[in-house]
């Protein structure tokens, strides 16, 4: 559980470059949630998101940020603790990495927390084989010999392998291909559904959002606009629509079709349903 | 690290910031030069008018030039109190002695002098940095080693190279960043008091870092050669430099003030006013 409580943030306070990124936001991310979180640029997702694990220290006077029983507003944290509850997946995790093997690679994390070392490589071996890559194939071998989606397989399995509670993406697809997007897409629904039950991700593609997230939060110039149900941000939320959020594309074609004058619901989420309410409304015509 | 400022240009619109880059580096040569042959307390003064007089003409906080010698202020002490105690001087009796350490006048007036120079010498190039802009530098010392083409020295692509390193090193630092957080995230502590752990817990940065910057590297490179990119061959430019009259007129007045320190040293005509302005 991640508790956001009037949170607000200064970058270089009492200067004359002060600029307020976070004004007073409060939400609440629960226990197997697929949180959401949408904007436009500068307004705000990423430094919000840096505070989950403590990277950004809470400001003072400027409310809380609660993960379980940690206060991260308090003056001391116990940052392994946070940073081990807490993953966090950057954009381009691939960059992060460093070490001459995939195996060592991802063992980094678990070395950090004062693992044994036979922990370090169950939890190696464990991460490796969630991401979807074979162990015996891939542990020896440098991570820069690798492809683009493999490196990002393996950038993923390094955060993985500190066995976060919570896993905050951000924008974990970005740079991808259709294909190799679905893929990661999948294999984050698998991490949830295994071993990670609580997922944040920002990301700009509304089609993800609309697909995978049971909550939504979007977020304009460092303001918290509201935190919706999917289907009524996209179907009923009008009024944000005009603003900065774009339609999943099924929505989009959905509204079209309804508009047109065909049967169906104008908020749809997903392929497969956009599908069903086609050949449902074929069939009753 | 985001609030790291690269350079320290303070913009203002002043004849000094107006200036041509070319003439004030060549200003600025001759001036180090000329600081070496300031001899007595007098030409020092001399000198340190103008300097004055080019601070305030370039509408540039004298505080925050005087902030460009927080960095020589310990070698400044350090050497002025060795010269000090350590100056030796035959034809006088010491002022004061104690150990290996002595204190004569002339030395006092050695050390002094010493500081002062080194003052004069931190001072006009602060101004420099602080009224032009890296790119104006970099494009001006290209400009003055042209010369130096006839030698088949690559003066562009030199002056190519110190320009991206500039354009890069915000680039750089925000990459140091971002790759920071992600191995804190993986629970990387680079808070270690002792310096080789500090070496090698900065290692999962760094080499993440040099990966980046080959790749970079690599891009620049192709998209510089798919704008048809030749080097210097042929190459015009959007911002010409073209030298103003008042250019001109401040060379020769810096000249003239060369001049008249040479003449407060060597003294060639004899005038009997000089030995009397002092030691």
């Amino acid at each position: 559980m991640i508790d956001v409580r009037q949170l607000s943030y200064v970058y270089s306070p009492k200067t004359p470059f002060a600029k307020q990124a976070l004004a007073d936001i409060t939400m609440r991310i629960s226990d197997g949630d697929f949180f959401g979180i949408i904007g436009g640029t500068g307004a705000g997702k990423s430094t919000l998101v840096s505070h989950f694990n403590a990277l950004t220290r809470v400001q003072k006077k400027s409310g809380t940020v609660l993960v379980d029983d940690i206060d991260l507003g308090a003056k001391k944290v116990d940052l392994k603790r946070v940073r081990a509850k807490v993953g966090m997946v950057f954009q381009y995790p691939e960059h992060q990495l460093f070490d001459d093997t995939v195996e060592k690679d991802v063992r980094f994390g678990p070395k950090n927390l004062g693992l044994s070392a036979e922990e370090q490589a169950e939890r190696a071996r464990q991460a490796i084989e969630l991401v979807g890559l074979d162990y015996d194939e891939f542990a020896s071998r440098s991570p820069f010999e690798l492809s683009g989606g493999q490196k990002r397989r393996v950038a993923l399995a390094g955060v993985l392998a500190m066995r976060p509670e919570i896993l905050v993406l951000d924008e974990p697809t970005a740079g991808l291909d259709p294909v190799g997007k679905r893929d990661i897409m999948e294999l984050v629904v698998r991490i949830k559904e295994t071993t990670c039950p609580t997922v944040v991700m920002i990301s700009h593609n509304m089609d993800e959002i609309a697909t995978y997230c049971n909550k939504i939060a979007v977020l304009g110039r460092g303001r918290l606009l509201g935190v919706f149900d999917p289907r009524a941000l996209f179907g009923t939320e009008k009024a944000l629509r005009e603003g900065s959020v774009r339609l999943p594309l099924v929505t989009e074609i959905a509204g079209k079709l309804n508009a047109a004058g065909v049967d169906v619901d104008p908020a749809i989420l997903k392929e497969d349903e956009l599908v069903q309410a086609i050949l449902k409304a074929a069939e009753n015509a | 690290m985001r609030d790291v400022t690269i350079g320290q240009y303070y913009p203002a619109r002043s004849l000094v910031h107006r200036a041509d880059p070319r003439f004030k580096m060549v200003i600025m040569i001759l001036y180090m030069v000329m600081v070496f042959f300031c001899e007595s307390f007098f030409s020092f003064a001399f000198l340190t008018v103008f300097v004055i007089a080019t601070i305030l003409l370039s509408r540039v906080p004298p505080l925050k030039v005087l902030k460009g010698l927080k960095m020589i202020l310990i070698v400044l002490l350090l050497t002025t109190a060795l010269m000090m105690v350590f100056y030796a001087d035959a034809d006088s009796a010491p002022l004061a002695e104690w150990g290996i350490f002595h204190i004569y006048l002339s030395g006092i007036y050695a050390s002094l002098k010493l500081a002062w120079r080194l003052l004069l010498l931190v001072l006009l190039p602060t101004l420099l940095t602080l009224t032009t802009t890296p790119t104006e530098i970099c494009d001006g010392i290209e400009s003055l080693l042209t010369p130096l083409k006839l030698i088949r020295l690559p003066v562009h692509e030199l002056a190519l190279i110190m320009s991206i390193a500039l354009r890069l090193i915000p680039t750089l630092i925000e990459e140091t960043d971002k790759i920071m957080n992600a191995q804190k995230s993986r629970g990387a502590a680079f808070e270690s008091r002792n310096p080789f752990k500090k070496i090698k817990a900065m290692l999962p940065v760094l080499i993440p870092l040099f990966v980046s910057s080959f790749r970079r590297a690599d891009d620049l490179a192709d998209a510089m050669d798919s704008r048809c990119y030749r080097g210097a061959k042929g190459r015009t430019r959007m911002k010409v430099m073209r030298p103003h009259a008042g250019d001109f007129i401040a060379l020769l007045g810096w000249c003239a003030i060369f001049v008249c320190i040479l003449f407060l040293k060597y003294n060639w005509l004899g005038w009997s006013f000089i030995p009397l302005l002092g030691i």
